[in-house]
C-alpha cells in the first residue's frame, strides 16, 4: 500500500486545513491496512430493500461494478431500519470488508454507524442519501434534488396550467431527500398563487400507503387536478387509487425515473418524472472507493452531487433501469 | 398560517443572530447564538450572505466573467472544452458547467409580466434572442452559487441548507436590479452575471448580478 511521501505531505500543508486533514486521514487508514489485508478483497454494499426498485438498481450497478473492478461482494440491505444497518455495519467489519457502499438509513442515525465503520478502518462510500455529518464517510454522492425537484416542480406548473388544487405525497421523514425535495418543489409552485394546495401527507416512501392516503384525499377534494410525489413508488401507489376511481384526468408526477413510471407515461398514466442516475451513482462509488483503497484518497471533494433529467413522453422511451439512453 | 408563523420565526432568528453579531463584535462565540441545526438555517444563511456576497461573489464573477461571444463561440466547440477553459464544475462528474459571463446585447424579447421574468438579449446582432436574463422573483437554478469555489457543498450540513444558499443568492441578485419600467425592446444592456449548462446546446439563461440600460 503506497503511503503518502513526506513530500506530498509537505505540498498538502502548504496548501488550506482541509486538505492537510485529507492527508491526515489517509496517512491513518493506509497505517490500518495491514490489519486487513488478511481478509479477501471484499466490498460491502448495503441499501434500502430492493423491493423499491431504484434501491434494486443501485445494488446492481455497485456489485456488477465492483466485480469487474475484481471485488467480491457482499449486498446487504437494511429495509430503512438504523438498528438493523448497526447490525450490517458490523458484520462488514467482521467480514473485513476493505470499503462499504452505503445507502444510508437515516441522516442523523447512520453517522454513528458511519463513524464505528471508520474507527475499524473501513472506509464507506455513501450513496443517494446524505449524512448530516462531514468527514465521517470518504465520499458522499448524492443526486442534485433540488434542481431535481425544481425540474419536475416546472413541469408540474406547466401541465397544471398553472393552476387548480393539487396534493403531495411527502417522502420518509427522517430521510433529507423527503425535505429537499418538498422545498424544491415549493421553491417553484408556490411562485403561483392560483395552485392550492389541499393536502400534504407523507406516505413514507411507500405504494401501498400512497394509495390509501390518495383514495382518503380524493374523497375530501373532488376538485383535485394534480398529485405531486416525493418518489416514484408513491406515485405509483396515487396512481393506481385514481385509476380505481375512474379519475385518470389527476396530473401525477414523480421523482425517481423507474422503469414502472416509464410505462406508465408511455401509456398516457403518470405524466412525467425526475431521473436519478442511480445505476451509474453506484458505479461511481464503487470506483472512488478503489481508488481511494490503493492511492488513499479519492482527489475529489467528499459531498458530490449529480444532475438529474427530467422524463416525460418526450424521452420515456430511452430510460431503461435508471439510466438514459443517448 | 404555517408558513407565515414559520417564516417570523426564522425572521426572528435572523435579527437575534445579526443582532448577537453585532454586540459582541470579533467574539467568535457570537455564532453561538445561531442553532446548529436546520432551524439554524435562515440565520446562517443571512450571516454567510452578509459576508461573502459583496466581499467575495461580485469580485469573484466580476473578475472571472467571460465575455458571452468568446463563449458562445467556446461552447459551440463542445462542454467539456468550454468547461475547462471558462467554466467551473464543482463536484465532478455528473454536474452542469457553471461560468461567469459579461456582456452586452438588445432586448430583443420581454417577458417582465411573469413570476418568472426574463429579458432576451441578441448579442451577436442577428436579430435573434440568444441570451436570456433572469428577473425574478423567481429564478431557476443555482449557478451563482455554484460558479463561486469557495461555497463547497461538503461545508454544509445538507442539501437542504446548501440549497438555502442558491436561493438567497438568487434573491440577493435579483433584488439589487433597478431596471426602468415598460418596454425595453430595442434597448441595449449590459450584463455581469453567471449561468450553468448541461450540455452545449443548452439555452444561456443567466442569472445577473448587474444589468444597465442604455439611455
Amino acid at each position: 500500500m503506497p503511503n503518502p511521501s513526506t513530500a506530498t505531505i509537505w505540498e498538502d500543508f502548504m496548501n488550506f486545513k482541509r486538505r492537510l486533514l485529507l492527508s491526515a486521514i489517509a496517512v491513518t487508514v493506509s497505517g490500518a491496512m495491514p490489519l486487513m489485508a488478511s481478509a479477501a478483497d471484499l466490498i460491502a454494499i448495503i441499501t434500502p430493500g430492493h423491493d423499491n426498485p431504484f434501491f434494486k438498481a443501485e445494488a446492481d450497478g455497485a456489485d456488477a461494478r465492483a466485480k469487474e473492478l475484481g471485488y467480491e461482494t457482499l449486498v446487504l440491505v437494511h429495509d430503512d431500519d438504523a438498528n438493523k444497518q448497526a447490525e450490517l455495519i458490523d458484520s462488514a467489519i467482521a467480514a473485513g470488508a476493505k470499503a462499504i457502499i452505503l445507502d444510508n438509513a437515516g441522516a442523523d442515525a447512520s453517522v454513528a454507524a458511519v463513524q464505528k465503520a471508520k474507527d475499524a478502518g473501513i472506509p464507506s462510500f455513501l450513496i443517494d442519501r446524505e449524512i448530516t455529518k462531514s468527514g465521517v464517510a470518504v465520499s458522499q454522492i448524492v443526486s442534485n434534488n433540488y434542481q431535481g425537484a425544481q425540474l419536475g416542480a416546472e413541469e408540474f406548473v406547466k401541465l397544471m396550467g398553472e393552476e387548480g388544487e393539487y396534493a403531495e405525497l411527502v417522502g420518509k421523514e427522517s430521510d433529507t431527500n423527503a425535505k429537499i425535495r418538498s422545498s424544491g418543489y415549493h421553491d417553484i409552485i408556490d411562485q403561483y398563487p392560483d395552485l392550492k394546495m389541499v393536502a400534504q401527507q407523507s406516505a413514507n416512501w411507500s405504494q401501498t400507503e400512497a394509495y390509501t392516503i390518495m383514495e382518503t384525499v380524493l374523497q375530501a377534494n373532488p376538485n383535485i387536478k394534480g398529485v405531486i410525489s416525493g418518489n416514484d413508488t408513491m406515485a405509483m401507489g396515487a396512481w393506481a387509487a385514481l385509476e380505481a376511481a375512474g379519475r385518470t384526468d389527476v396530473i401525477v408526477v414523480g421523482f425517481d425515473g423507474s422503469n414502472d413510471v416509464r410505462d406508465s407515461i408511455l401509456k398516457g398514466g403518470i405524466k412525467a418524472t425526475v431521473l436519478q442516475p442511480a445505476y451509474r451513482q453506484a458505479q461511481l462509488a464503487v470506483e472512488q472507493a478503489d481508488q481511494y483503497i490503493k492511492t488513499g484518497s479519492t482527489g475529489l471533494e467528499e459531498k458530490q452531487l449529480m444532475d438529474c433529467v427530467l422524463v416525460n413522453g418526450d424521452n420515456a422511451g430511452k430510460l431503461e433501469t435508471f439510466a438514459l439512453s443517448e | 398560517m404555517i408558513r407565515t408563523l414559520v417564516l417570523s420565526i426564522c425572521l426572528a432568528a435572523t435579527l437575534t443572530g445579526l443582532s448577537a453579531c453585532k454586540i459582541v463584535k470579533n467574539d467568535t462565540g457570537a455564532e453561538g447564538a445561531i442553532p446548529p441545526g436546520p432551524e439554524g438555517d435562515a440565520a446562517r444563511i443571512a450571516a454567510l450572505l452578509e459576508e461573502t456576497y459583496e466581499a467575495r461573489l461580485v469580485p469573484h464573477v466580476t473578475d472571472t466573467a467571460t465575455d458571452i461571444s468568446a463563449l458562445r463561440s467556446a461552447l459551440a466547440g463542445g462542454l467539456d472544452a468550454a468547461g475547462e477553459a471558462h467554466g467551473v464544475r464543482a463536484t465532478g462528474e455528473g454536474s452542469a458547467w457553471s461560468f461567469a459571463v459579461k456582456g452586452s446585447g438588445t432586448v430583443v424579447e420581454q417577458n417582465r409580466k411573469s413570476r418568472a421574468a426574463t429579458l432576451g438579449l441578441d448579442t451577436d446582432a442577428d436579430g435573434k434572442p440568444d441570451t436570456t436574463l433572469q428577473l425574478g422573483p423567481v429564478v431557476k437554478g443555482t449557478a451563482l452559487r455554484d460558479v463561486a469555489p469557495f461555497y463547497v457543498f461538503t461545508d454544509f450540513r445538507d442539501q437542504i441548507e446548501f440549497a438555502r444558499l442558491a436561493r438567497a443568492l438568487n434573491d440577493r441578485a435579483v433584488g439589487d436590479l433597478s431596471l426602468p419600467e415598460g418596454d425595453l425592446t430595442g434597448r441595449s444592456v449590459t450584463f455581469l452575471g453567471a449561468f450553468a449548462a448541461r450540455s452545449a446546446s443548452d439555452p444561456i439563461l443567466v442569472v445577473p448580478l448587474s444589468i444597465e440600460v442604455s439611455p
